[in-house]
């Protein structure tokens, strides 16, 4: 299991097709873990690309942390990731509370980012977006309790069950995550995201309650395009294969596939050539 | 974990005990004694594995099997519900037709 130590913090990552000339770095979202490009996404990715994924600090297989959950401190570890695998600039792609991480990335170090790309990512200010966390706390011990109770529908399991309430009860009183979260409400505030100047893609469902999050960065973000998929916030679930050759047709430009068409008109030409 | 170039080509049921152990291994001895694992059970509905477990004993079986199966390409070619409702015979099968086409 390919976990890695980065200042001293264990940090469990995967990597795909390791001798790709560029790199992709996939962030994940809150709650969530690298899962969520693993299976469908990544593999696309890695097509063409060396892709890494990596769990956030106390998620999915990395090692618990009680701070630093703040866009800051978020920054610091992907940095601190990128130079103990001496990667000096890479391509990134974040999804929800991953996409504001990608993109404070971009700001706070826009040397080791080329392209940008933000998937789904809320407006920290929005009163729903404030309350994701309460609101998935206790939707999550209703969940808990109907599950236990009602025998009749398909339930998770009590294994399943367990692992997530131990994770979210360590997340939510445990640790910083919350008051990290809060204190993040006026980013889309921040001057200094009208200076991002890589290319951005901006991925959101059309039917996503962030959607009026990606129209504002749309007109905040100089060198951005907003791309659309049929889905809600959950769209790197719903439609894995349509994000991801989103994903891979923006970080592959219009600039090389020109010079792979190039390439292959050159070599029929070479072939049809006989002296 | 380096991969294992098997030599011989692996017997269904050496390849069944081969997972069977992956899958101890990643969500604990103590759960899987209250398990009966077979060849029918599905990773999410049986053995109540999460994704970022299945990630894990996707990564066995690579490195396991190394070079001979590309198992990560045969997974992205699944959707969630397919994921879902992999069975273990489902991956035994895969593993023996690659062996065979080797």
């Amino acid at each position: 299991m390919p976990v890695i130590q980065v200042k001293n913090k264990s940090v469990h990552i995967q990597e795909l097709n390791k001798g790709a000339r560029e790199t992709i770095v996939l962030v994940h979202g809150m709650f969530s873990n690298l899962s969520v490009y693993y299976f469908n996404i990544a593999p696309v990715l890695a097509q063409s690309f060396h892709v890494v994924m990596y769990d956030m600090k106390s998620h999915g297989m990395s090692e618990r942390c009680e701070y630093g959950y703040d866009l800051l401190s978020m920054t610091d570890d992907l940095r601190d990731l990128l130079d103990a695998l001496h990667l000096k600039s890479v391509h990134l792609a974040g999804y929800s509370y991953g996409g504001l991480v990608a993109m404070k990335m971009a700001m706070r170090y826009p040397s080791r980012v080329k392209k940008l790309a933000v998937i789904e990512a809320p407006d920290p200010s929005d009163n729903e977006t404030l309350s994701i966390i309460d609101i998935y706390s206790k939707e999550f011990l209703v969940d808990y309790i109907n599950n236990y109770t009602d025998t009749t529908r398909m339930r998770m399991g009590k294994r399943q069950l367990d692992k997530n309430h131990r994770m979210y009860e360590y997340l939510f009183y445990e640790t910083s995550i919350k008051e990290d979260m809060h204190n993040e409400r006026f980013f889309f505030s921040d001057d200094t995201i009208g200076n991002i100047a890589q290319d951005t893609l901006l991925i959101y469902g059309k039917s996503s309650n962030c959607l009026p999050s990606g129209r504002k960065l749309y007109h905040t973000v100089p060198r951005s395009k907003m791309t659309l998929i049929e889905g809600d916030h959950n769209l790197p679930i719903q439609q894995p294969l349509e994000t991801a050759n989103k994903l891979k047709d923006f970080f592959i430009g219009w600039q090389v596939k020109f010079k792979q068409i190039n390439h292959k008109l050159w070599q029929a030409l070479r072939l049809s050539y006989h002296p | 974990m380096d991969a294992i170039t098997t030599k011989h080509k692996l017997s269904n049921e050496e390849i069944f005990t081969i997972l069977k152990s992956f899958i101890t291994e990643v969500i604990g001895e103590e759960f899987v004694e209250d398990m009966d694992i077979s060849r029918e059970s599905s990773f999410a509905r049986d053995l109540e594995m999460d994704s970022i477990e299945i990630v894990s004993f996707s990564e066995k079986v690579k490195s396991h099997f190394g070079e001979n199966i590309d198992f990560t390409g045969w997974l992205s070619s699944m959707d969630l519900d397919q994921l879902i409702n992999l069975k273990l015979d489902d991956i035994i099968n895969y593993i023996e037709t690659c062996q065979s086409s080797k």
